[in-house]
């Protein structure tokens, strides 16, 4: 029994150890925000590029976390802003630029419609979490019994590496960017069974960054 | 009776294991139904009919990818989504069963869309994450008396990443549906913009409204 706890209390441990993930926020700012009662922003990924695309739950957990909490933006969704200016911000057809924003926002059915959508702010965001460095070794096997089992420990290093740049479509200026990195280590030890220790970074990535959005917009 | 159920969920719990890691290649048979938003953009003050011929209207991509499996996508919906976007981008639309069946009806012109090339490609065969779909259009532009006024090529692309799905096998037919959904709204995008951007639509324009 004593046995028992005391392995508990080692995995535990260990969970507390390797879930650590170290985050690093930075900030430029290029021009003053605030955000109107009635106005909002939306946060898009880039779409265009065939590979390291932003994933999708990234940007649901961004908006989600900027949209919630006593300090929370209004915060529109994505898929809702690009089917209200439909076929304006598709991965084909966004503007890259803010001298192509410009353009598309000159036309007066987009003006039109920003307008009543009330967005204020366009934060595009890019970046990916990419796992690294995976060491180790994992076998699994039936023993005598037939009882399956596994031995050996497997870790890998995770890196989210994410950064949002906020365009004013009012203005039709680009107000900053802000950056989120964060990394950590995941391990699988495995004594019969495997017991996964993940690092999360790319949760703690989001937090970081929405935390950092609503500051930046709001002050 | 204890170990007897403790080892009956180790083997569960490995054979899960082995299957999320493995996989297994699969068939899948994915109907593409899809609507676009109304689009935001400026009417072309013509009237047109659209002619689609049974290869378009019918639209089925079948390939055996061999040891992926087989997959046929039904991309049938093509036509709803076509049929959207050409009532946003012109004053009035007609759909016409015969490409010489404008005449009488009013119409300015008539609008053949077809499917030139389809393309599809799962992460199993690229190495990447992503599931692809390509479809290249072609529309012809043509007088009421039936002179071939202009044809030009439309591409359009839709791609789903497979992390958004979880790594199971058995969600390799929404991401695939998802891919197609979003190379049909591409395509509808590409039309909307590519129409008014051909020199010889746009002089053919100038002088209808000349006229």
């Amino acid at each position: 029994m004593g046995t028992h706890r005391h392995v508990a209390f080692v995995l535990i441990a260990m969970h507390w150890v390797t879930g650590c993930v170290n985050t690093t926020i930075q900030e430029v700012r290029e021009a003053n925000t605030s955000l109107g009662s009635t106005e909002s922003i939306v946060i898009l990924s880039r779409k265009h590029k065939t590979s390291g695309e932003t994933e999708n739950d990234f940007v649901s957990c961004v908006s989600g976390k900027t949209g919630s909490g006593e300090d929370g933006l209004s915060v529109m969704s994505e898929r809702d802003f690009m089917d209200e200016l439909f076929p304006w911000f598709e991965p084909r057809t966004a503007p890259l630029n803010m001298k192509d924003l410009t353009d598309v926002i000159s036309r007066p059915l987009i003006s039109e419609k920003i307008r009543a959508i009330g967005v204020r702010y366009l934060v595009w965001v890019e970046g990916t979490t990419q796992r690294s460095e995976e060491s180790g070794a994992l076998q699994c096997t039936v023993v005598s019994g037939g009882i399956p089992a596994c031995f050996g420990f497997l870790s890998w290093e995770s890196g989210s590496d994410y950064e949002a740049s906020v365009w004013d479509i009012n203005r039709g200026i680009n107000v900053g960017k802000v950056s989120s990195e964060a990394s950590g280590t995941s391990i699988v030890p495995a004594i019969i069974v495997p017991i996964p220790f993940i690092a999360r970074v790319q949760n703690q990535a989001c937090i970081s960054l929405a935390e950092q959005l609503k500051t930046f917009i709001r002050t | 009776m204890e170990r007897r159920l403790a080892n009956l969920l180790l083997v569960l719990v490995c054979a899960i294991n082995v299957y999320w890691i493995v996989g297994c290649s699969s068939d899948a048979s994915v109907t593409i139904t899809t609507t676009i938003p109304n689009p935001l953009i400026e009417r072309v003050p013509i009237d047109v009919a659209v002619y689609y011929d049974d290869a378009m209207s019918q639209y089925i991509h079948s390939e055996d990818l061999g040891r992926y499996g087989k997959h046929t996508i039904d991309l049938r919906s093509q036509i709803s989504v076509l049929n959207r976007i050409f009532d946003a981008m012109f004053k009035s639309v007609t759909t016409i069963q015969s490409l010489d069946g404008a005449q009488g009806r009013g119409a300015d012109a008539v609008l053949a869309p077809s499917i030139e090339k389809f393309q599809f490609a799962i992460p199993e065969q690229t190495r990447k994450d992503y599931y692809e779909v390509w479809i290249q259009y072609r529309f012809e532009l043509y007088g009421v008396d039936g002179s071939l006024i202009h044809s030009w090529p439309v591409t359009a692309y839709g791609k789903a990443n497979r992390l958004n799905y979880g790594g199971m096998q058995s969600e390799k037919s929404p991401a695939l549906r998802e891919a197609a959904r979003w190379a049909l709204r591409d395509a509808a995008a590409s039309v909307s913009f590519s129409f008014v951007r051909q020199d010889v639509v746009r002089e053919w324009l100038q002088q209808r409204v000349a006229s």
